[in-house]
């Protein structure tokens, strides 16, 4: 009787202390993924730990004399090639099936923690978004400098085109004139911020602190050359236009990588042409006009961004703070994104007129069956890259 | 044979007993019309579901919601897709029952466990119990992925401790439930029924094999009913957060940022499906460890 009473004290005080341990443990953690989400916003890992860790652990990276073959058979023989997945991935699917290498991943979080704790060896980055927080040593960064390397997926021919401007078909065919006009106030808001990086990352910090302004600064002088450089690395005049040969060797890596399980999507997928995603005469006319389009068919519009208020969009946030969507007559609203909010479901059932995507999501889209039009290509190159350790 | 025999035999005397006025006819009345309550039960619902389908066919369903074919698939399509795709559903169905059920018995047998404990101190084990029903307050969404990093160290196979971050997220949420009951069922016996095991003089233990434990048994299955649906959900919201892709909750979301929403349509009734046949699972064993109770 006495010994059952004692195990029932022992058990009993286990499951207080492990309820409280468990209690405290998760209101930190649940802390550090609040920041965590909103893109490392808070002083996370401190950056001599973290390079301390380097140090200690040498021969474990890769060398910079490495190729970018034998570093990606090492990092997927592995099995520690990461990515975001959810339709971010199909651009690290096909590098890695160029070299021979089955086309699994891992889940990679919205910060590169897994990265810092080798947990991931090869890691997706936005040149403007991960890679400045792995090598910058700003808040919220992990102060790895130069002792990482990168893959381009732009070098590697896998290049697929990243933020568009997108609406419906349908939207597009009844308002030309607010696209025309939404489309040209917007490529003066990228012109603008494309100039003055530093003023038009000021702008954005002001609209929405998603981010440091230290790496909103980094942010916008990244994104300044994904707009003004093409996959090839020449320079680019006319902002949104649509590089016929990105957009085919996006298609294409597309209906390679894209794998939809509902036949009659796979079905659409694979007979897509460019002419089912993209419609370039608004983007032409609009670069062409004076910036007067007559009467708007609709004057207040929304736009509903990809991701969080970052650099990453800094052209509409100049736009609207400069006036340019003023000046043609349009009153816009800008709509942040974030976690799973769909911007092509957001514009397919009309909560909002306008949206920014990958090219790669917005094919995926039509294939499942919405209709919805390119109208401007932003980015002219890829921004995703693979960052790696060195010893 | 035998049995056809005087299944006929006796279905020709039923016959017989229905037509003349023998006092055995409200007996033998009685008997048919229990099954048809029995029938009317199952008849009502289902047509109810096959006139909601028909109504979803035919797209009265989509007039009436407001919304269109994209968002809401013809369960045709639906159901196209979950045949075209056996094997990969079969993976995935096979990831989220592991993880469910695997968080479900570990729950519950620390929900039974922590039971015992707070059974063998009443003045506070009733209280230690409540406090711990806070975890249930714990949103799964939050613990998910701190549990994700907990785990980091498991092992190096990432599949291997994904699944085992997402048996914990279930196991939590399964635990409380099953205390509280358990610790009902050791505590709310027949009147007299622990002053009679004292006349005999029972050792403590003795009163909890033969009283208490068998006391708490279809307390065990209240709290299950309860836990078997929450296991499931927890296992499809903790795949969301999950490092390693595999799921039925992961393809749910995986279909839907995607724009799939035929794809996501699909497993949301394989979802559904899978429920259903736990549920099932559990009032059929229910139904069989509870006859013996029942019938005295």
């Amino acid at each position: 009787m006495r010994r059952s009473k004692l195990l029932a004290i022992l058990l009993m005080s286990a499951m207080i202390l492990a309820s409280f341990a468990g209690c405290g443990q998760s209101i930190k953690s649940a802390t550090t993924t609040s920041e965590v989400s909103s893109e490392v916003s808070t002083d996370e890992a401190d950056s001599p730990s973290s390079s301390d860790s380097v140090s200690e652990s040498s021969g474990k990276y890769y060398d910079p004399t490495d190729s970018v073959e034998s570093i990606i058979k090492d990092a997927a023989s592995k099995g520690k090639v990461g990515n975001w997945g959810l339709g971010n991935e199909y651009e690290v699917q096909a590098l890695l099936a160029k070299y021979g290498q089955p086309i699994t991943f891992l889940s990679q979080a919205f910060d590169m923690d897994g990265f810092d704790n080798d947990t991931i060896l090869l890691a997706s980055a936005m040149t403007y978004n991960e890679l400045g927080l792995v090598k910058n040593s700003y808040e919220g960064g992990y102060g790895y400098g130069d002792q990482v390397g990168i893959i381009d997926m732009n070098d590697e021919g896998v290049a697929m085109l990243e933020d568009n401007i997108f609406c419906t078909r349908e939207f597009a065919q009844k308002h030309p004139n607010t696209v025309k006009a939404f489309l040209y106030a917007s490529m003066k808001g990228w012109e603008y911020a494309c100039q003055n990086p530093e003023e038009a990352a000021e702008i954005v910090y002001k609209y929405g602190s998603s981010v440091s302004g230290d790496h909103q600064a980094y942010m916008a002088s990244e994104v300044k050359k994904l707009v003004e450089t093409d996959t090839t690395g020449a320079p680019v005049k006319d902002y949104g236009n649509m590089d016929e040969k990105a957009m085919q060797q996006t298609l294409d890596l597309a209906k390679q990588y894209i794998q939809l399980s509902d036949p009659d999507a796979a079905k659409k997928l694979q007979s897509m042409t460019l002419d089912d995603i993209r419609d370039a005469s608004y983007i032409k006319e609009a670069m062409a006009s004076d910036g007067k389009f007559g009467e708007l068919e609709k004057t207040s519009v929304s736009i509903q961004l990809k991701w969080l208020p970052q650099a990453q969009f800094m052209g509409y946030y100049v736009a609207l703070d400069k006036g340019f969507y003023k000046d043609v007559g349009l009153d816009v609203t800008i709509i942040p994104g974030g976690g799973d909010i769909g911007e092509t479901t957001a514009v397919y059932t009309g909560q909002v007129d306008f949206g920014v995507t990958w090219v790669s999501n917005l094919i995926a889209a039509n294939a499942g069956g919405m209709d919805l039009l390119q109208i401007a290509q932003v980015y002219q190159r890829s921004g995703l890259v693979l960052v790696y350790k060195l010893n | 044979m035998e049995n056809g025999y005087l299944n006929t035999k006796s279905n020709s005397l039923n016959v017989k007993t229905s037509e003349g006025t023998d006092p055995n006819q409200v007996k033998s009345r009685s008997k048919p019309e229990l099954n048809k309550d029995g029938v009317t039960t199952v008849i009502y619902p289902v047509l109810f579901g096959v006139f909601i389908l028909l109504l979803w066919q035919t797209q009265l369903l989509h007039k009436i919601l407001g919304t269109d074919t994209f968002t809401l698939p013809l369960p045709g399509r639906i159901i196209n897709i979950i045949l075209g795709n056996i094997p990969e559903i079969l993976k995935n169905v096979q990831a989220t029952v592991i993880v469910a059920a695997g968080g479900l018995v570990l729950g519950s047998a620390l929900g039974y466990l922590l039971g015992i404990v707070a059974m063998a101190f009443p003045q506070w084990g009733y209280g230690g119990i409540s406090i711990a029903s806070a975890f249930t307050a714990v949103p799964i969404v939050a613990i998910a992925p701190i549990l994700n990093n907990l785990t980091k160290d498991f092992s190096d196979d990432p599949n291997a401790r994904s699944m085992l971050a997402k048996t914990l997220v279930v196991m939590i949420t399964c635990t409380v439930s099953m205390s509280i009951n358990a610790y009902r069922g050791f505590t709310e016996l027949k009147p007299y029924s622990l002053d009679l095991m004292k006349s005999y003089a029972a050792s403590p233990m003795t009163v909890f094999l033969k009283l208490r434990m068998p006391n708490s048994l279809p307390y065990v299955f209240t709290a299950l009913r309860v836990s078997v649906p929450t296991s499931i959900i927890s296992a499809l919201v903790s795949e969301y957060f999950a490092e390693y892709i595999i799921g039925v909750g992961r393809q749910i979301r995986e279909g839907i940022v995607l724009a799939q929403y035929a794809t996501a349509w699909a497993y949301i009734i394989v979802a559904c499906a899978i429920g259903i046949l736990m549920y099932a699972i559990l009032l059929i064993a229910e139904g069989i460890i509870l006859k013996d109770r029942r019938n005295r």
